[in-house]
């Protein structure tokens, strides 16, 4: 009862020894007082005065004060101020009746006033204690994970009830453990835990110096609370509202895992599907092409034209080159997912870099004229430069896929303040203003049936992507020049010559 | 018209493969044309009126399964379909949708021209009606419900006697479980495929056909059963 001792000290003296103190006090100030009042007035009146100090009392005090002012009033009244003076002799009826009075208007005022501090110091507590729940609750439900929970269950717990306390969760194994403390709890025994634990009742368990509450949600046990030292009623009532409120935050946070956790997996999941599917249809298709004609060539040669023959293999050949490719943008792609890229910067001219891009795609451009525009201004650049080139191919391989049969490439590059910027256009259908970002996404090609010879890999531009961030730029795909068409932009910061002692 | 060379319409859109696809196919003398798309396809068949089409499941413009739901509207032309996709699922939607035969990629030609003379014939065949079968020792004559193994009388249930002239109906191309549940018990069994398991079994043993070394009955895993005919 510690903390109703403090209450009440705020508003009265009840139960301690001041209070007496003061009642003697009040009953000495009443008889300095009645001194020169008695010259005004007869000393039956004097009692009023005396009856006034007692009212005082039994107000700012309890029923034992009270009690003793009014018995102390009525002996100075009686010696100083009725004859016989000086004595404690009761010369006359009516002060009989006057001391009774006085005990009995202590007595009743007395008690008035200790239910009126009672009432008072248990609304301050049930006030205190909603305003606890309030703060914890607030606590609680702002709480990101199960730890937080924890925390704040053990502090609120230790601080409300002012005893050690600690917060037990249960493993998926059986047992719970200790996950949080607060208030330094001795180590609790195993065995203590394990009784506790396996007893099927909502009802507080105590064992030794510990109090075990569950924590609950539904019947289904998610772990306790352990209490240590002595507490009542109130404070257990207190302590399972706590526990309540901790496991609705505690089923909230496991259900917010949960779902991430079902995200993540269903993301890996369609990304790994995807990888599945590009590698089975991008890496079969050539290869039927290839064994196709291999086994054409075997069972029916002899019948080919010369011409059909030579063409045949050149399929062959073709088709071996593209499988290639995709293999290296498989690869690829795996050193970019896994961060090993390491980046072999060298000083190197763009003519070169273009150049050879476009004449490795020879093939695959098949007459597709490609116009290649190098302002004068545009200074070498510090890059992995078959990064980079790669980074082209893949750009290139994107614009022959869609373009058409009469159509042009365009490559420009300029230097543009401390960048480069290489920008590749086509007269293909163009990109759909919302799908522009997307289409560097991994395994995103633009839907056009389930596959067409239009797509590729869905790598290509990631990769492409990829490369030149490693570079610190960005590629981003725009409109055509002429409405027609799309662009796509490689923005290279720009490392010049004379910084070659800090790049 | 039996010499007469077939016209063949190939539906795909790699140009790799048609490439391959028609220099084989002229050199065994079949005329053919060539669809990169699923629209083109159908144009150019009411143009054409092709003995077979070669049809690639994945087309840029629809899907396979699509196209030969479509065909199917007007046309029991025979269908041969190509597939990157080794799913059995697919192969059984295709076939299910009125496809005669699959071929998964990749795959050898002559594969294929096997695949195609199969059906071809039993397309020619099936036309005439054919009442007699003669394979490796096994004769049945349908006209009389006459089964024979190297000359001696077998004696099959109504329902073995069903399976049996439905693989013979269908020329030696794949029959799904569901069309030949459909055909010997109706459309309430589709999903009793353990009644077909059953019946299988039963009539291999009658013929003496060994499941690991089929002269006659050709399981494809997850897909069907297939009569085994000699190649010609």
């Amino acid at each position: 009862m510690q903390h109703m001792t403090l209450i009440h000290g705020k508003f009265s003296l009840a139960g301690r020894p001041v209070a007496y103190v003061v009642a003697v006090a009040v009953v000495v100030a009443a008889v300095g007082l009645a001194f020169p009042v008695h010259r005004l007035m007869p000393h039956a009146s004097l009692s009023l005065l005396f009856l006034t100090g007692v009212l005082i009392v039994s107000a700012r005090t309890g029923l034992g004060p009270s009690l003793v002012a009014s018995v102390l009033s009525f002996l100075a009244y009686n010696f100083f101020f009725t004859p016989p003076y000086l004595t404690f002799e009761v010369a006359d009826e009516g002060d009989v009746a006057t001391l009774v009075f006085f005990l009995l208007m202590a007595a009743i005022t007395g008690n008035l006033a200790a239910r009126l501090y009672q009432e008072m110091a248990r609304r301050h507590g049930s006030l205190r204690r909603i305003s606890n729940l309030y703060e914890f609750s607030r606590r609680v439900s702002s709480a990101a994970g199960a730890e937080a929970v924890l925390d704040a269950l053990a502090d609120h717990l230790s601080r409300s009830l002012d005893r050690p306390v600690a917060v037990l969760i249960a493993k998926p194994e059986g047992v719970p453990a200790v996950r949080a403390r607060a208030g330094q709890p001795e180590a609790i025994r195993r065995l203590l835990i394990d009784t506790a634990w396996t007893r099927d009742s909502p009802e507080p368990f105590v064992v030794e110096a510990w109090h075990f509450l569950k924590l609950a949600i539904q019947r289904e046990s998610m772990g306790m609370v352990a209490i240590h030292g002595q507490v009542d009623a109130e404070q257990i009532d207190l302590a399972r509202s706590l526990c309540d409120q901790a496991a609705v935050a505690l089923d909230r946070t496991r259900l917010v895992a949960d779902l991430e956790q079902v995200r993540l997996v269903s993301e890996t999941e369609q990304l790994r599907s995807a990888l599945l599917s590009s590698i089975s249809h991008d890496l079969r298709t050539p290869l039927a092409s290839i064994i196709g004609s291999t086994t054409s060539l075997l069972e029916y040669g002899e019948s080919f034209s010369e011409e059909n023959r030579r063409d045949l293999l050149a399929t062959v050949v073709e088709e071996a080159q593209r499988l290639d490719r995709h293999i290296q943008n498989l690869l690829d792609m795996t050193r970019l997912g896994h961060g090993s890229l390491t980046l072999h910067r060298d000083w190197v001219d763009l003519h070169d870099i273009v150049g050879s891009a476009v004449s490795r795609m020879r093939d695959v451009l098949k007459g597709l004229p490609v116009d290649v525009g190098i302002a004068d201004t545009v200074p070498l650049i510090r890059v992995h430069g078959v990064l980079i080139e790669q980074a082209l191919v893949n750009l290139l391989d994107n614009a022959v896929r869609f373009s058409p049969a009469d159509g042009r490439i365009t490559i420009s590059v300029r230097a543009f303040g401390e960048c480069i910027e290489i920008e590749l256009c086509d007269d293909g259908p163009g990109i759909p203003e919302d799908e522009r970002e997307k289409i560097f996404d991994m395994f995103y090609t633009v839907r056009q049936g389930d596959r067409s010879n239009l797509q590729g890999t869905g790598l290509g531009l990631a990769i492409c992507r990829g490369m030149v961030a490693a570079h610190g730029g960005s590629v981003t795909a725009h409109d055509g020049s002429n409405g027609r068409g799309t662009c796509m932009r490689i923005v290279l910061p720009l490392v010049r010559p004379d910084e070659k002692g800090r790049a | 018209m039996k010499d007469a060379p077939g016209t063949i319409l190939v539906v795909e859109d790699e140009a790799q493969i048609r490439k391959f696809l028609r220099i084989s196919l002229e050199a065994h003398d079949y005329i053919v044309h060539e669809a990169r798309c699923g629209a083109d396809g159908l144009k150019l068949y009411a143009n054409l009126h092709p003995q077979l089409v070669i049809l690639d499941l994945g087309l840029p413009d629809m899907d396979g399964q699509k196209f030969i739901l479509h065909l199917r509207e007007w046309s029991q032309v025979p269908i041969i379909v190509l597939s990157v996709r080794a799913a059995e699922t697919e192969k059984v939607q295709a076939l299910d949708a009125g496809a005669n035969d699959y071929v998964t990629k990749p795959f050898g030609i002559s594969e294929l021209m096997a695949r195609i003379r199969v059906v071809l014939r039993g397309y020619e065949e099936a036309s005439t009606a054919p009442t007699l079968l003669e394979s490796q020792g096994l004769r049945v004559d349908l006209s009389r419900r006459d089964v024979r193994i190297d000359g001696a009388p077998v004696h099959l249930s109504k329902k073995e006697y069903e399976l049996l002239r439905l693989l013979i109906a269908s020329r030696g191309r794949v029959l799904t479980h569901q069309q030949i549940l459909r055909g010997v018990w109706g459309d309430a069994h589709l999903d009793e495929i353990h009644y077909l398991r059953v019946l299988v079994g039963q009539l291999r043993q009658k013929l003496g056909d060994d499941p690991a070394q089929p002269r006659f009955i050709v399981t494809i895993q997850g897909v069907g059963y297939r009569l085994a005919l000699p190649a010609t």
